[in-house]
């Protein structure tokens, strides 16, 4: 029996024992891992995983049952689970919870790719890797090197008993490099090219755009730098952030804090809730006016971008903060009907065997219209900070602290000595209300995060958020080391 | 699918294998989780899987490879892939043999059948008993009440094999009123263990003692810790007992063993057998979990290895592999501190000013050797005066060495399991002195 004909079956099956609506996902995930570490292969693995996940609803009341058994016997056991378990929570319910989408499509999409993974052997990749981390080891201060490639493909089907088929191949690729120093009584790590390395949807090019090799000298030489550096001082500060510790500033500070469903308290056990609440639609000044953040799922190379979400809802654009200004969320179809919208297709599993739930996506700050350069203009005592090292923000999001790994000391406009264990901290509103500029497109990059966590039981989500380097104004820093 | 059906299938795909070692791993896990918010279940749900994994070593070169497609060709696929990467690795000079296993005995407790064959309308009487707790105190409250099941199979060409079954139940409730939340928790193997009711009057109950909140100016302060808190923070210490950290420098352990780093109230072990948190007695290699003292009243004794760390360090092999590949190196999966003589009531009332903490959240590690982690307090903050808990406090953002903290610690009699059911900790109550807060919070 083909997969479109045990989906019919099951959603079949889940209609007849009362399911007014329900809906399939059939998977499967390809992951495949190099690491290399010191010289030797330390990770060289690949996983396959097949299997589907199904919601059914019941009196407004979701049950969801996922299983890799594939026979008819298997998909009609899980079809009757996912109904069980929905009846169950309908029968407890204090009101109607959920409702179908609003609409079904039948369509297909594919991950642009430039160069198949597949077509690059195995050799050519450890071998990429080895060369990379190699060049980090500058001296024997450098204690461990690594570098690693990651290559997930996904290919996806989704049913439902509105008449959904969408069938999706997508393709997901990182690459990175890490240098970690000793000596001095000091442990110092510098990354490369992000803290996490660069993650992008797409094929074998996006290793190959990284130029691990071209950049592992630079990286070891900083990682041993670091140990005889001089500390970050404490105080307040202008700084400067590198692209990649924006990004993370906007995953933390703005992707979280505007999920919907973290909005209505729908993680408040877990990773808690939200300063951006309802009532502050459209009033709160989140940022300062040169601050757009949007979310553009069909962006080329981004992270998460799809043709679809994990509801069925097509993929589109739409704004979180415009000019400064709260004006909307990352929504799923049940969440955005509470406020009277629509979804905007923000809504993933981390694969079949989970339920998929509201994520941030492609979260983007819109670019300003000053050179990297420009920055550093005007900056009298400040300092600038690249490659996030340690991330820590509370449970509505507002009170942060962030490390990165490196920083310069910025005097006079110009960028000065080196820095260790730099950290800055504050809060949301305060911190984006402070940043006066944003550097040009032509320092715009897709940055990716590969492993977001949210929900229960905890999911890995694949975001990006696109941010060039920013420079914001009177900011605490050095906190963590006696600030 | 049962343990004899994992060993027959891990058998099978040995089998399978012309390398020279080979090791095949079957996981299988049924885990299903209802969670609610605002006296509503909004995500209610259960997987099922059966995973197999085969490291496959030529010489000194290793590939793995991992499916869930448990069909013959599937099967024969994943080895022929395996051993296809372990033939295009390079060489690693360093590698170890496969273990070789050895007896292990399954601690008690560890496998609950109520657990492993509860329903969706067990969770949902759990999740409707909150609720009442809830609207009796007109709070509303989040959650979830989740049951799982476990089973891991391990047999390589060396002769290693063993079996594990292993259920978890937990429990966990925040409680939120208009101006303060209060948090419980509960875990057991057996779901029939747990109070529903119970967990949530305690989380009430903070949020009860903890209304209209204070704010006190940060700086350095006497903390109690709570077990969930006590957990979450000292779990940041874990990765400092592995092999890999301490080979590479970034351990506190790695200036050198036999070195008192801590107060003498402090005793580590890493104890599978623990009766809280009774888990899998051997570890992903098959290797026979050793029980390690690894901190003797503040003296630090060792650190845990695999067969890797174990043959590159000239060390024994304490049995604490993860699943392979693995980049991470060996860990300390069972950790248990020891419990002191008093009870968290007498160590409050030993308490001139103080904190009493239930539960952190987004503990990160600002620095790795000197283990300096920062992170928020939340749901139920209190300010103990002369002994006595006086109120609740808003919430603050500490920096703190962990080591430098359990410099000076005393501790409950009342241990409590906290943690994943893959990374268990079972902990009591800590009071520790000059505990820093760097700022707060207006909520």
């Amino acid at each position: 029996m083909s997969f479109d004909d045990l989906a019919a079956r099951a959603l079949d099956t889940a209609s007849k024992r009362g399911a007014e609506y329900a809906d399939l996902r059939f998977e499967v995930v390809r992951a495949e891992r190099i690491e290399t570490r010191n010289g030797i292969v330390a990770t060289l693995s690949d996983a396959t995983s097949r299997g589907y996940g199904m919601r059914a609803l019941v009196g407004g009341a979701w049950g969801f049952a996922a299983s890799s058994d594939l026979t008819q016997t298997g998909v009609d056991a899980t079809a009757a689970r996912a109904v069980e378990i929905a009846k169950a929570g309908a029968a407890i319910a204090r009101h109607r919870f959920g409702a179908p989408p609003p609409r079904a499509y039948v369509d297909s999409f594919a991950t642009p790719i430039v160069r198949d993974p597949d077509g690059v052997p195995l050799g050519d990749r450890v071998a990429l890797l080895l060369a990379a981390e190699k060049a980090l080891h500058v001296s024997p201060k450098i204690s461990v090197g690594r570098a690693w490639i990651d290559l997930w493909r996904t290919d996806k089907t989704f049913y439902s008993t509105l008449g959904s088929r969408i069938e999706q191949s997508i393709r997901q690729t990182g690459s990175g490099l890490e240098a970690l120093a000793v000596g001095n009584g000091e442990v110092q790590s510098r990354t490369f090219p992000g803290d996490i390395g660069l993650y992008k949807s797409g094929g074998w090019e996006i290793v190959e755009e990284a130029q691990l090799a071209q950049n592992a000298q630079r990286i070891g030489e900083e990682a041993q730098s670091l140990l005889t550096a001089e500390q970050c001082p404490s105080g307040t500060r202008d700084i400067i952030l590198g692209g990649s510790q924006v990004s993370l500033q906007i995953h933390e500070s703005c992707g979280h804090p505007a999920e919907l469903d973290r909005v209505m308290g729908w993680e408040a056990n877990f990773s808690g809730v939200s300063f951006l609440e309802i009532a502050q639609l459209d009033k709160l000044k989140y940022g300062s006016d040169i601050v757009t953040i949007r979310i553009d799922n069909t962006l080329p190379q981004g992270m998460a971008t799809v043709g679809y979400d994990d509801e069925g809802t097509k993929s589109g654009t739409s704004d979180i903060i415009r000019d400064g200004m709260l004006v909307g969320y990352e929504m799923s179809n049940d969440t955005a009907r509470t406020i009277g919208r629509q979804s905007n297709a923000c809504v993933r599993a981390q694969s079949w065997e989970f339920v998929p739930m509201i994520r941030m996506c492609n979260l983007n700050l819109l670019p300003g219209d000053v050179p990297f350069d420009g920055l550093f203009e005007g900056v009298k005592d400040g300092i600038y900070m690249e490659s996030n090292r340690s991330w820590s923000i509370d449970d509505h999001r507002l009170n942060f602290q962030f490390g990165c790994e490196i920083a310069w000391e910025v005097k006079n406009g110009k960028r000065g000595k080196l820095l260790k264990n730099p950290t800055y901290a504050g809060m949301t509103p305060q911190f984006w209300n402070s940043c006066d500029a944003i550097a040009d497109e032509q320092s715009w990059v897709a940055w990716g995060t590969p492993n977001c966590g949210k929900g229960e039981p905890m999911q890995t989500g694949r975001t990006a958020q696109c941010a060039s380097p920013a420079r914001f104004r009177n900011v605490q820093v050095g906190v963590g080391y006696g600030g | 699918m049962d343990n004899k059906q994992r060993e027959a299938l891990a058998e099978r795909v040995l089998g399978l294998s012309t390398a020279d070692q080979t090791e095949v791993t079957i996981g299988t896990e049924s885990a299903d989780l209802t969670r609610f918010t605002h006296e509503e279940i909004h995500q209610n749900v259960a997987r099922a899987d059966t995973g197999v994994s085969v490291r496959a070593i030529v010489g000194l070169r290793t590939g793995t490879a991992a499916t869930n497609l448990l069909d013959e060709e599937s099967l024969r696929a994943t080895v022929d892939r395996a051993l296809a990467i372990a033939h295009l690795a390079p060489e690693d000079p360093e590698l170890a043999p496969l273990p070789s296993g050895g007896p292990t005995q399954v601690p008690d407790g560890a496998f609950v059948k109520a657990t492993a064959d509860a329903s969706p309308q067990l969770r949902a009487d759990m999740a409707d008993a909150i609720f009442k707790v809830a609207e009796s105190n007109a709070f509303w409250c989040a959650g979830f009440a989740r049951t799982q099941s476990a089973g891991f199979t391990i047999a390589n060409s060396n002769g290693a094999r063993a079996s594990f079954d292993g259920t978890d139940a937990g429990i966990n409730v925040k409680m939120n009123a208009s101006d303060s939340t209060g948090y419980g928790q509960a875990y057991s193997p057996d779901a029939t263990a747990l109070n529903a009711r119970s967990v949530a009057e305690t989380a009430a109950g903070k949020a009860k003692n903890s209304a209209q909140p204070r704010g006190v100016e940060p700086g350095e302060w006497t903390v109690i810790m709570e077990p969930a808190a006590f957990g979450e923070f000292f779990a940041y210490l874990g990765q400092h007992f592995s092999a890999q950290s301490v080979d590479e420098g970034s351990s506190f352990l790695s200036d050198g063993l036999d070195t008192s780093y801590f107060g003498e109230n402090l005793t580590v072990t890493d104890d599978y057998s623990n009766s809280l948190a009774p888990s899998m007695p051997f570890d992903f290699e098959g290797q026979p979990k050793k029980r390690l003292t690894l901190i003797d009243a503040g003296v630090a004794k060792t650190f845990v290895t695999d067969s890797y760390w174990a043959k590159k360090l000239n060390r024994e092999n304490t049995g604490h592999a993860l699943p392979a590949p693995n980049a991470y190196g060996p860990q300390a999966i069972d950790l248990v501190v020891k419990p002191g003589t008093k009870s968290t009531e007498q160590l409050i009332s030993e308490t001139k000013r103080g904190l009493l903490i239930s539960r952190f959240w987004y503990i990160r590690t600002v620095d790795q050797k000197k283990a300096i982690v920062t992170g928020m307090t939340r749901d139920g903050t209190f300010l103990i005066e002369n002994g006595k808990v006086t109120g609740g406090v808003r919430n603050m953002r500490f920096n703190q060495s962990i080591i430098a903290a359990l410099g000076k610690c005393e501790f409950s009699n009342a241990p409590q399991r906290t943690g994943d059911y893959w990374f268990s900790l079972v902990v009591p109550a800590a009071k520790i002195e000059g505990f820093t807060f760097s700022s707060g919070t207006q909520f």
